[in-house]
């Protein structure tokens, strides 16, 4: 092994080693989570949004899939609101606790409207589904979120 | 101690008449000339494109559970750090509302910040951004709001301290703020490129929040759309600079796009903050304008 490899190899076991302790503390930390979460859920919004502009032909499989993943993404962000976890990096604001029940609710109607469009089959329903998903979307963040820089 | 004499009250008092004078003097009210509204037949459709673009149903609207929620009747809540203003209800109801505004009262509220009797309304209202509106558009869009149908709406008093003396003081900060001359988009540029600038600056009053302002409460124009702290006190504003180099959007389709559908097609920065109910409104544009909006937005350095 010439010195460069050597150096290399070792670099590259730095690196996971600094990695896995940045995501073990990541990992504990609700507010990274749910950002995680709630980044799939975007990932997944952009072939539905390719369909409904018409620059993708609908496909109920895609659709389903889709919605399916941000179903789960929603139910497991959901679960990361814990009492005190908002303030600092975060742009949760502090109404997500002060209005618990109008947040759960808009959460619920989230997961709801994700349901509805996973059950999609017929093109001429998809339109009403997105907008409804991602009106559901929109009420809650601009309720409850702050703005991006 | 000895008493101050007759001499020195005398004196004191007459310093104090002065000032006080001096601050009257300096705060008090400039209307628009008669003479400078122009003969004009409204175009009732530019003034609901105007309304539209001006977002002004996202201020004006009515407080949760008001009779009709569609009508911009004012009275909701509208919090800043200095106090909690309660919107003007713009139907043209007689008593509460716009119905007996002359058109030049309605164009002193707009380009010179003056209720009809000659009071100061805080910049709270942009009048900042309206006054760089043509007067014909002023004009169309007064005729859209009397088109309206008139709602009572009773509102409680703005709870800012000291109202009257700060109201008053309004009158010093436009002596300075209003000095700058209006936006002016120029003659350069594509006419869609002019009439976003236009929509941007003028009706669409962006910089309000977009533009971070200097510690006098003015738009910092060396900063003009460069995003800054949430003039509502909480988290930051984006900057409009840029966009595509910053991979918000790929091209003014795009973008025309985002604004048109906002979060209901999954543009998620259209949300938060207040965007979403400004966004509502910017979807009920005309194609074009939306369009112009964008090519505007992304010719921002």
């Amino acid at each position: 092994m010439s010195l460069t490899k050597r150096t290399l190899a070792y670099g590259a076991g730095l690196s996971i080693v600094v990695a896995g302790a940045w995501g073990a503390v990541f990992a504990a930390d609700p507010a990274h989570q749910r950002h995680e979460a709630m980044e799939m859920v975007q990932e997944s919004f952009k072939p539905l949004r390719a369909i409904a502009v018409k620059e993708t032909p609908f496909d109920a499989a895609v659709v389903k899939k889709n919605a399916t993943t941000i179903l789960e993404k929603l139910k497991e962000a959901h679960g990361l609101f814990p009492e005190g976890s908002g303030g600092g990096e975060t742009r949760a604001k502090a109404e997500i606790w002060s209005d618990r029940a109008g947040f759960d609710k808009a959460m619920k109607d989230a997961q709801a409207a994700a349901t509805a469009m996973a059950a999609v089959t017929a093109e001429v329903d998809y339109v009403a589904a997105m907008k409804a998903l991602g009106g559901s979307c929109k009420a809650c963040h601009d309720k409850y979120r702050l703005p991006k820089e | 101690m000895r008493l101050p004499s007759w001499r020195s009250a005398a004196a004191i008092a007459s310093v104090l008449a002065v000032a006080a004078a001096s601050f009257w003097w300096l705060t008090r009210p400039d209307p628009l000339p008669a003479s400078a509204i122009p003969e004009h037949t409204a175009d009732l459709a530019n003034g609901e494109v105007l309304y539209h673009a001006g977002s002004c149903f996202a201020c004006h609207k009515a407080p949760a559970g008001a009779p009709d929620p569609s009508l911009p009747t004012g009275g909701t809540p509208f919090k800043t750090p200095i106090g909690v203003f309660y919107p003007q209800n713009l139907t043209p109801d007689p008593e509460t509302g716009l119905g007996r505004w002359s058109e030049a009262d309605f164009m002193n509220a707009m380009t010179r910040g003056l209720a009809p009797e000659g009071r100061h309304y805080f910049p709270a209202f942009p009048y900042m951004a309206y006054r760089a509106m043509r007067l014909t558009d002023l004009l169309d869009l007064r005729a859209y709001l009397m088109s309206l149908p008139p709602v009572k709406a009773v509102h409680p008093p703005h709870t800012v301290p000291l109202l009257g003396l700060a109201r008053r003081g309004v009158g010093l900060w436009k002596r300075i703020a209003l000095a700058r001359p209006p936006f002016n988009p120029g003659s350069e540029g594509s006419d869609a490129w002019k009439r976003g600038a236009y929509l941007v600056n003028a009706p669409g009053h962006c910089g309000e929040c977009h533009t971070p302002k200097s510690w006098l409460m003015i738009e910092d124009l060396g900063r003009h759309l460069a995003g800054g702290p949430h003039p509502g006190g909480e988290g930051k504003v984006p900057s409009l600079r840029r966009l595509v180099a910053r991979e918000k959007y790929e091209d003014a389709s795009n973008l025309t796009l985002a604004l048109q559908n906002g979060e209901e097609l999954g543009y998620e920065d259209l949300s938060s903050g207040g965007m979403g109910a400004i966004q509502e409104n910017l979807a009920k544009l005309p194609e074009s304008d939306v369009r112009a909006i964008a090519e505007y937005l992304l010719s921002l350095k």
